[in-house]
């Protein structure tokens, strides 16, 4: 039993609490605490790739039933576009992986940087996006009963294309502005010091959140765009 | 109330019959309470909204049954009442059983019960509150202007062309799914990283094995409902055709998908519940748990296996046979793991000294409904049986024995067993015993005639039904009846014992569960001082030492 | 003082030692992969397409996963965490598929008795029940 000298707070940590703000009162070490933040985001990021995989799945099924349909479609998107959008991501993901490094060595300055230019590659990649969604519109290349685009007329299961592709790359790029208002919200902590090379969770858990969805399209713009 | 010796090692030897201050009165003002980060208030905030979501769906249910009373219309017209036995299900199933075990006695106990002070994100846990009221806020909103009448199930195709205007409802269980994986997220988080020295994963108590194991499959499985209700939403509205054959789309699909998440919820639903089966068989036989790690494995069992059969809900639906084939095979595995929980429960109870009272009848209940339930269920995952009963009353007989007969057993046998330690009072035993009469007879007298009427080939869903049904059907709404009033019952003593019950002390029960470590009401901060655990859990005797009966 | 539960050191702590320079190769065998599947993914391998397609895919996700992501030199249980929801992904895929490919195939949307709507509203179910308000 302890002996009566045992604080209230009850812990031998009570010096870590003391000396570290961000140590909440539960958790007994900042190591524990960021393990439980890291594991709660890795959590988070599974339930996001069982979203994604009803969709993948419905890509999965409609393309074994319209394999040709499909191939022919996919030779109408913009291959251009998209290998522009996929090599912005890729390198949006790179420079949120470089940032997250600056702000463990404490340059926040060269973080924020990074994370600006981030920033703008998601920008980048939804404009593009629009621009691509804008094309698909005029053509009438649209999902169900949307469908009248005169090139793929009469193929079966052709508005089926275009139905996946608006509901996956439209989750995902819902997904791209929720990244963005996180990675804004991660550039806010950087700039104003709350983060640095003593504490960097903010940064670590807003970057894993990117790099899902750089995960999420490289795995789409093949299976859309190529194949 | 009398404590015998061993129990001084089991709570604070300062600890008083009754805290004063305690976490309900810690501080004051609904902003308390609203912006509350302890656990323990959310814990009471979920019990508070699961009871009138539970009255509600109850409602719904009386409506059904009064209906089904005779064979013509009775109270309400035809398409009201597909409005009545779709809200039933979605208002139970979603704002009810998925979030009530977790969301009340995980919240409330799963800190206390690995020494903890608090979840791991205690701001996203009163996150999941919030949003489960706005889930639950909107589906009303749906439930009022309209409702649904596609079933809970709410199948493409009709769901997406009914005129019933659906969006509002599936918008709200799209929102609760998020309540449900935060629960789950913030649990699988305390468990392994707030444990208290001492409290290994082989010395958790069974409670927390078993909610480890539904937040699995919470995490896993509900972002899949939450994409069907957004596909069958924008199908509705946006005319996107994902699921309509008249767009080269499979509906069947769309039954993949939400039975992908909708078989594994059930486990979100009973797994809890034979969680808290397994506390209570070990306090009230007073005997060591038979079979600790095998109870806890086969959580984790039930919930791995629960994500391979969901296609036993789609022998008919146009699924191929070699499919349902597999599905059926893979279905019965899950039939292992419970089996041999309740082989566990019965050889903790084998010899041991009962204590008989309202949790141990509910505990009896329990394993009844879930022996009864659970081999219905096997039957029914026998694929060719399952030709003849699918969509009739036997279907829903089995899931009621599952839902309400372990599930509400075990939610019933929760609040009394922990009543108080959460409120420091204790309620009246005798008026404890006449309720769960009630509840166990009620409930046999309603579901055991449903057996036999889908047995016998009566469809479920349907608003009229043939003369010679009418008997079981009358039966069925009479027991039901009694049912309704032994929860009234219920309510009205466990309010009385709020007000006036006597005063519990640390640990009425003499239980060796560690939340009882702590005194009744809890502190705010759950315990007053450092403890050391080294006896695990649901340990009463130790080798070669005999039984010993309490007096409480 | 009592002796503590999981003292693990903050991992991601002895990311500090490995440079930025790791990131850089990361990222230009992304843009090489990147390339490949480009050149490929358009080039008629006839039904090697999608097999070729999912696994240079594959060898990209791995890269970010494990190194920009640190699942490399993160604590265990984030791995299994991931692992696991990619293999409840394949589980789902597996469950659908065994229906599919062996369906009767009258039952499938492409059978026999399918026919498909050009353009033009969704159909609509008939007037509600005659036992109807």
């Amino acid at each position: 039993m302890s002996s009566s000298d045992a604080a209230v707070h009850g812990h031998g940590g009570h010096d870590e609490h003391d000396s570290n703000p961000h140590l909440a009162h539960h958790f007994d070490s900042i190591a524990t605490q960021n393990h439980a933040s890291r594991l709660g985001m890795w959590l988070f990021l599974g339930t996001e790739v069982l979203l994604f995989a009803g969709l993948f799945l419905g890509y999965a099924v409609y393309r074994h039933f319209y394999h040709d349909t499909f191939r022919f479609a996919s030779h109408t998107l913009n291959l251009t576009l998209g290998t522009v959008n996929t090599i912005v991501l890729i390198s949006s993901s790179f420079t949120v992986a470089m940032a997250f490094n600056m702000v463990k060595k404490g340059n926040n300055k060269a973080a924020a940087g990074l994370l600006v230019f981030t920033i703008l590659c998601a920008l980048a990649f939804l404009c593009i996006k629009g621009f691509e969604y804008q094309h698909k519109f005029a053509e009438g290349a649209l999902p169900g009963k949307w469908f009248t685009f005169e090139e793929m007329k009469g193929m079966p299961g052709a508005n089926m294309f275009f139905t996946v592709y608006f509901l996956t790359t439209g989750l995902h790029a819902f997904h791209v502005i929720v990244g963005m208002a996180i990675l804004m919200w991660v550039l806010k902590k950087v700039i104003k010091g709350q983060v640095d090379a003593s504490y960097y969770i903010p940064v670590e858990l807003g970057g894993l959140y990117w790099h899902l969805v750089d995960l999420v399209w490289i795995f789409l713009f093949p299976l859309l765009y190529l194949i | 109330m009398s404590q015998p010796a061993d129990s001084a090692a089991l709570t604070p030897p300062e600890a008083p019959a009754y805290q004063k201050i305690n976490y309900l009165n810690a501080d004051r003002g609904v902003m308390s309470w609203l912006k509350t980060l302890d656990h323990k208030r959310i814990g009471i905030m979920y019990f508070v909204s699961v009871l009138a979501t539970f009255l509600l769906g109850g409602i719904f249910a009386m409506i059904v049954r009064l209906e089904l009373t005779t064979p013509e219309p009775t109270i309400i017209g035809a398409n009201t009442y597909n409005r009545m036995f779709t809200l039933h299900g979605m208002v139970m199933v979603f704002l009810f059983m998925i979030p009530a075990i977790p969301g009340v006695f995980g919240n409330f106990f799963i800190p206390l019960m690995v020494g903890a002070k608090d979840v791991a994100f205690p701001r996203l846990n009163l996150l999941s509150l919030y949003v489960y009221w706005t889930g639950a806020a909107i589906v009303l909103f749906g439930v009022i202007t309209g409702g649904a009448d596609s079933g809970w199930t709410f199948y493409a195709p009709y769901s997406t062309t009914t005129p019933m205007t659906l969006f509002p409802v599936l918008l709200g269980v799209f929102i609760l799914g998020f309540s449900s994986i935060l629960t789950g997220l913030n649990f699988i988080v305390t468990v392994h990283t707030l444990r208290a020295p001492g409290i290994t994963w082989m010395k958790m108590p069974l409670f927390v094995w078993g909610i480890y194991a539904t937040s699995i499959i919470q995490v896993l499985a509900t972002p899949v409902i939450g994409l069907t209700t957004l596909l069958v939403g924008i199908e509705k509205v946006g005319g996107f055709g994902l699921f309509d054959p008249g767009r080269g789309g499979d509906p069947v699909l769309m039954q993949h998908l939400f039975w992908f998440y909708s078989h594994p919820a059930v486990y979100i639903m009973v797994l809890p519940a034979m969680s808290v089966m397994s506390e209570i068989v070990a306090a009230f036989a007073r005997k060591n748990i038979f079979g600790y790690k095998m109870i806890a494995y086969s959580s984790l069992g039930i919930a791995f296996v629960g994500f391979f059969a969901w296609g036993h809900h789609m022998f008919v639906s146009g699924q191929s046979s070699f499919d349902g084939g597999a599905f059926a095979v893979i279905s019965m595995l899950v039939g292992v793991f419970t089996a041999i929980k309740v082989f566990n429960w019965v050889g903790t109870m084998y010899r041991g000294a009962i204590y008989v009272s309202a949790p141990f009848l509910y505990l009896c209940g329990f394993l009844f409904f879930t022996v009864f339930g659970g081999m219905t269920g096997i039957a029914l995952a026998t694929l060719s049986p399952d030709v003849h009963w699918h969509d009739t009353y036997f279907v829903v007989a089995h899931f009621h024995f599952i839902m309400v007969g372990a599930v509400i057993m075990a939610f019933l046998a929760a609040i009394h067993y922990w009543f108080p330690k959460m409120f420091g009072k204790m309620y009246h035993e005798g008026w404890g015993m006449v309720g769960a009469a009630f509840i166990v007879l009620g409930f046999n007298a309603t579901f055991i005639p449903q057996f036999l009427l889908g047995n016998a080939g009566m469809p479920r869903r349907y608003y009229m039904y043939p003369e010679r049904f009418t008997a079981l059907n009358v039966a069925s709404t009479a027991g039901s009846s009694l049912l309704a009033i032994g929860f009234i019952i219920i309510l009205i003593y466990l309010i009385y014992a709020l007000i006036h019950g006597e005063v519990a002390g640390p640990n009425p029960w003499h239980s060796k569960g560690y939340e009882w470590r702590t005194s009744s009401p809890p502190i705010k901060e759950n315990f007053e001082e450092i403890l050391e655990y080294p006896e695990p859990p649901h340990t009463y005797q130790q080798p070669g030492e005999e039984v010993e009966h309490v007096v409480i | 003082m009592a002796d503590k539960n999981k003292q693990a050191a903050d991992p991601s702590a002895h990311e500090h030692e490995h440079g930025a320079g790791r990131y850089v190769l990361i990222w230009a065998a992304l843009l090489v992969f990147t390339l490949t599947t480009v050149i490929t993914g358009r080039m008629d391998l006839g039904s090697a397409n999608l097999p070729l397609a999912l696994i240079i895919a594959t060898i990209k996700a791995t890269l970010v996963v494990l190194f920009f992501m640190h699942l490399w030199d993160s604590e265990g249980i984030n791995r299994l965490v991931f692992g696991v929801a990619l293999l409840f992904v394949l589980v789902l895929l597996a469950g659908v598929f065994g229906d599919l490919l062996t369906r009767m195939p009258d039952a499938l949307p492409t059978g026999r008795h399918a026919h498909t709507l050009e353009g033009g509203d969704m159909p609509t179910t008939p007037a509600l029940n005659p036992h109807g308000e």
